[in-house]
This record gives structure tokens, sequence and C-alpha cells, in this order.
């Protein structure tokens, strides 16, 4: 990595872990919009600086579609019935996750290569979608029409009790 | 020459994971905290955020043997399948609060 992609990297890290804590503390629902948007930017910024130029366009696209979703005026509140102790019990938890796997990062021993590929790559991606992992692609496309399907359909269930 | 010296400024994998590991952290801590259960869907899309960042890493700095985009490939595929579980959720969301 060259300093300038690795500046890149570093920022872009700090504006999406600022992004995702924003996404976790802010308690209005266009505020959590907007830092997720945060969020998307970063790892836009991150993917590009690990030369996935092409990643980086897709997620900037997909998570400024779920900054819109979640800023939306029709966003309903759902109130969980799980108790305060629970929701402090899954906090120390994601801090103990936090824990586990910086400490496997750490630790770990990496065979680490050499990088060949280009800072887009759109075609060379477009044959590993298409031709090598074509059932991986058909079952994403199937989970998205479905989630679509279910996400319409419940919506339009919503409209007509009104 | 700049960048060039023993000090130089560098990324490596265990720098990535780093941040994959706080960023999966982060969605953890989102779908924990909020009472709101539409609030806490929104930890999905940092949870995939940051299993992306790891495969995008491991392909840029340590894949051997395979095809060498295939981390990016998946966190590609991640992004896209965190949108859809979003608004699957908030469809959901939706339908049971007009009840």
């Amino acid at each position: 990595m060259d300093p300038l992609q690795t500046i890149g990297f570093y920022v872009s890290s700090g504006v999406s872990l600022a992004g995702g804590l924003g996404v976790a503390l802010l308690t209005r629902r266009d505020q959590r919009g907007v830092a997720l948007g945060v969020f998307g930017l970063g790892l836009a910024g991150i993917y590009l600086s690990l030369s996935a130029g092409y990643a980086a366009v897709v997620a900037l696209i997909c998570y400024a579609g779920c900054a819109l979703m979640f800023a939306s005026p029709q966003y309903r509140r759902v109130d969980a019935v799980v108790g305060p102790l629970w929701r402090q019990l899954g906090a120390i938890g994601a801090a103990l996750l936090l824990a586990v796997l910086a400490y496997s990062a750490f630790r770990g021993d990496f065979a680490y290569t050499g990088y060949f590929g280009g800072t887009f790559g759109a075609a060379n991606l477009g044959r590993l979608l298409f031709a090598h992992d074509a059932l991986a692609t058909e079952a994403v496309a199937l989970l998205v029409a479905v989630a679509l399907a279910g996400a319409a359909a419940a919506w339009r269930v919503r409209d007509r009790t009104r | 020459m700049a960048g060039q010296g023993p000090d130089a400024v560098s990324a490596d994998l265990v720098g990535v994971l780093f941040v994959a590991a706080g960023l999966v952290a982060a969605g953890t801590f989102t779908a924990a905290w909020h009472r709101d259960l539409t609030a806490a869907l929104a930890g999905i899309p940092l949870m995939f955020a940051g299993a992306g960042v790891a495969f995008a890493g491991i392909a840029r700095f340590a894949a051997a043997g395979g095809p060498q985009l295939l981390g990016q490939e998946f966190a590609m595929l991640l992004a896209i399948a965190a949108t859809a579980l979003v608004a699957l959720g908030l469809g959901i969301a939706g339908r049971e609060r007009s009840r």
C-alpha cells in the first residue's frame, strides 16, 4: 500500500467507525439515517483504498439506500419486550466480541501475497460473478427478489389496513 | 525518499482486520442496545460491512491459491444482501405496527 492509500484507509476507517457509533447511539431516525450514510461513505473509502473500486461503488449505493429507508417518514417504531438487563448484557457481549476479534487479528499468522488486480476490477469481478460463482450470484439475486417482494407485500397489507 | 523509510506509513492485514472487528462490534452493539427493534435492524448492515471489509482485506493482502478478487466479490454481495434484509425488516416492522 502506498502512503496515499494508507492515509485514505485510516481516514475512511475513522469516518466509518464514527458513522457506526452514530447509528448505535443517536436517537432520532433522521440522525441515524445521516449516520448510516456517513458510514457508507467511509466504507466506500475503505474499499477504494483496498483497490476494490467496484465494490466501493456498490457499497455506496446500497448504504445510501439503507440510509434513505431509515430516515424515511414511513419509518415505524417497534418496541422490544426485552428488559434493560438483557440490553446491557448484549452491549457487554459486543465489547467481548470486539476484544476476541481484535486479539485474533493481532495474534493471527497470515501469509502475505502480492496483489495484481487493478484499482477498479469491474471486468474481472463480472467474470467471477457470472462465470466462476454464478450460483452464489443467483442465490443473492433470489434473496433480493424475495426480500423486495416481501417488503412490498408487507407495505401493501399495511396500507390496506389503514 | 518520502514513504520508503523504515517508519513509512503503511496499513497491513492486521490493521484491516482491526477495523473489521470494530465494525462488527459496532453492529452487534447497535442490535443489542436499541429498545426500538426497527432501529436495532441497523446493526445488520454494520455487521455485514465488517465482514465485507475483512474479505476485501484478505483479497488485497493474502489471497493465494484461488481467484484473487473473491473477497471483493463477497464484500459486494454482502452489501447487496444487507440492503435487501433491511428493506424486508422495515417492511415487516411497518406491518406489525399497523395491527
